[in-house]
């Protein structure tokens, strides 16, 4: 206790000896934090093998789903045709199988077309012979010739049967113009073929354009696309299996002293807490913007609109698994440690959270367990925004966002507590 | 209690009071009541075999690890009370590297600076200066985890100098570190104190000591067991001329090795 008395002026003569040489206080307490998150960024983007795992792995993944799911398109095929009827009648064949969904026309000559057949470079080939457009002129029913290898395919025979009916409905039209012009005359009023054909022709057009039949699409389920079950399993997985990891790097630097010698700067415990997060957050944020940015053009899943949504929703997101990481970082006492826990960590909670399957409906023990989850909560909202096209103003997305944010709030307050500088700190 | 064979200065020259420092880290007593001040512009160094409790004296001094009991005064400012203002005269140059690989040795210190209170275009500016101090100029862009053991250990010293500290701590600046570059962090250190900076320095080169320190305190088993000028220590076994400093650190510490329990 002998040397309390003496602080006094020891303090006095200190402040005198001092002078002015202290470097004055500057870049106030706002910056500091800033310019934490930038070096851990840097550190991101200067990392190859963090970037391999947070940017290539991800991006394996989706290339993955586009193999699952790619298969999933529209009938597409082409209809190779040789056209050897000089008339109109086939060119308008011809016309209307190219403006059938889902077929294009590739128009061969007859040779070419043996010999694609001959090497199986296609399966199969319609021929419209000469004299079609006269046959079905003079109401005799028209020659259509099939040339296939085997079955022809399955692509060949759709197109075939398209073909087919096609043809009917040619032939059909010239042979109700030719009727009509024998009814005309019947009656007593003659008019000229051609006047009629032209004028028939412009009834059945119209009838095309306007189909009197509707079709009403009815989805079952809500847009089943797999995508808009997968991309959001996909994202919260990755943020928090990338901002869990963050910790391990923060353990290092526990133990390397590194957070210790920035101590003896002006930084203070709660600066450095804040900008390591910071740096967290936007780390995360470049990952799922790059996934997201990736997944847009290939799956063709959002508008500018949801885009935006779901990108400030991942940013939720990306906020609370920062914080995770954070209390990793704050009670692991090794490397390896933060390592396990976050591996482990990520592994249960995307798995009861929902990520590979989905357990909105979840009841009982797993209902209960899947909502403990900070995947649930995010995988509900994104499948909301994506595949539901709901907003941010809807109540359940709002529910959601106000879950993560209570799961931020928390493990902020956690890894305050208890995050330590030094290794030896308690 | 300090052996008490320093030269006594009169208090108010003292940069730096020291008084009846205490660490126990869970029973085991690191630090045993340590007492000293270091004046103004003087090198100190603070020698001692391993395990004597070096760098907890300094970890404590440079207001990172909490003390037990007693305290230490820089410039006025108590590391218990205040330890904020304390940081604000100090440098630390941590016995471990404390750094950040990935980064280059340019990004080291302006890190290391900004956090200190410089704006970005005099950490800019610092650094290189610095860099240039420690003889890495021409590979300030180049990545730290490149350079070979030497360079780190330099980077490590110019990142403790970017805030220009009044006090600067140096926990075996020169381990692993080849002649030449010794020879230039020396005549670097040199060049401080002649700035005026204050040092405290521990290394287990006892040569090392004898040239740079103006006075010298040994340590053992967490307590200081000599305190004097290189050449008064020598003065107490013989001739100061044929003795070496190392034979009064042997004298004074035993030959007996410390990880031999
Ligand atoms: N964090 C800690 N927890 C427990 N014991 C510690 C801790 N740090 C140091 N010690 C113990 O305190 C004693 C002094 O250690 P310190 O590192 O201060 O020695 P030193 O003089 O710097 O040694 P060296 O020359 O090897 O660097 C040693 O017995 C050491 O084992
Ligand atoms: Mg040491």
């Amino acid at each position: 206790m002998g040397h309390e008395d003496t602080r006094g002026d020891m303090r006095e003569c200190g402040a005198v000896a001092t002078g002015g040489r202290a470097v004055p206080a500057r870049g106030g307490v706002g910056v500091r934090p800033l310019v934490v998150a930038g070096k851990e960024l840097k550190t991101y983007l200067l990392d190859v093998q963090a970037l391999f795992f947070s940017l290539a792995l991800p991006l394996l993944l989706v290339g993955l789903m586009v193999a699952a799911f790619g298969g999933q398109d529209e009938f597409h095929a082409t209809a190779y045709v040789v056209n050897l009827d000089r008339g109109e009648v086939g060119a308008d064949l011809v016309a209307r199988l190219d403006a059938a969904p889902g077929i294009e026309v590739e128009l061969l000559d007859e040779g070419t077309a043996a010999r694609r057949l001959d090497r199986s470079q296609i399966l199969c080939a319609i021929v419209i012979p000469p004299g079609f457009s006269d046959d079905v002129k003079a109401g005799r029913p028209p020659e259509l010739i099939i040339r296939r290898r085997g079955t022809g395919g399955r692509e060949g025979q759709i197109v075939v049967s398209y073909a087919l009916g096609l043809t009917r409905e040619v032939a059909g039209e010239h042979l109700v113009a030719g009727r009509v012009t024998e009814v005309l005359a019947g009656m007593g009023r003659p008019a000229a073929r051609e006047t009629v054909d032209a004028r028939v022709a412009a009834l059945f057009a119209e009838a095309r354009a306007e189909p009197p039949v509707e079709v009403v699409e009815e989805a079952v389920g809500a847009r089943a696309e797999p995508v808009a079950i997968y991309l959001p399993g996909l994202v919260s997985m990755f943020a928090l299996f990338s901002l869990t990891l963050v910790s391990v790097g923060i353990v290092e630097e526990r133990k390397k002293g590194t957070l210790e010698r920035l101590m003896t700067t002006r930084l203070t415990r709660g600066e450095l807490l804040t900008g390591m997060w910071l740096g967290s957050i936007g780390r995360g944020l470049l990952q799922i913007l790059f996934l997201l940015g990736v997944a847009w053009p290939i799956f063709r899943i959002f508008t500018p609109a949801s885009f935006a949504r779901v990108v400030a929703f991942s940013a939720l997101v990306v906020v609370s698994a920062a914080g995770i990481g954070l209390v990793i970082a704050a009670l692991a006492r090794t490397a390896e440690q933060a390592n396990w826990i976050a591996v482990f960590f990520t592994m249960v909670m995307t798995t009861l959270g929902g990520s590979f399957f989905d357990v909105s409906g979840a009841r009982g023990v797993l209902g209960v367990a899947s909502r403990l989850t900070y995947n649930f909560w995010a995988n509900d909202g994104l499948r909301r925004l994506i595949a539901r096209g709901e907003t941010l103003a809807s109540p359940a997305v709002l529910t959601d966002m106000a879950v993560l944010a209570g799961i931020a709030v928390v493990s902020w307050a956690v890894a305050a507590a208890f995050f330590r500088v030094r290794a030896d700190e308690r | 209690m300090a052996a008490g064979t320093g030269q006594v200065h009169e208090r108010g020259d003292a940069f730096v009071e020291v008084r009846e420092l205490r660490k126990v880290f869970d029973g085991i007593t690191a630090v045993d009541g340590v007492s000293f001040t270091i004046q103004r512009g003087e090198i100190f160094g603070l020698l001692g075999p391993n395990g004597a409790g070096k760098t907890t004296t300094i970890r404590m001094m440079a207001t990172t690890l909490p003390v037990t009991s007693g305290d230490v005064i820089v410039a006025g400012h108590s590391v218990h009370d205040d330890p904020a203002a304390v940081r604000r005269h100090i440098g630390v140059c941590p016995q471990e590297l404390a750094l950040y690989p990935e980064l280059s040795a340019l990004d080291n210190l302006m890190f290391f600076g900004l956090m200190g209170g410089l704006t970005r275009a005099e950490a800019r500016s610092r650094a290189m200066e610095n860099l240039e101090l420690v003889g890495l100029a021409d590979r300030a862009r180049h990545r730290v985890a490149k350079f070979s053991g030497g360079m780190k250990r330099r980077v490590n010293l110019a990142i403790a100098l970017m805030s220009r500290p009044e006090l600067l701590f140096l926990d075996e600046p020169t381990v692993g570190v080849d002649p030449q570059s010794r020879n230039h962090i020396f005549t670097t250190i040199e060049g401080l104190r002649d700035g005026g900076m204050t040092v405290l320095y521990t290394t287990h080169y006892m040569e090392e000591a004898d040239r740079l320190c103006d006075r010298v305190a040994i340590m053992d088993a967490g307590r200081i067991v000599a305190l004097d000028t290189p050449h008064n220590l020598k003065a107490r076994l013989g001739d100061p001329e044929k003795v070496t400093l190392e034979d009064v650190f042997l004298h004074l510490t035993g030959r007996r090795l410390r990880d031999e329990g």
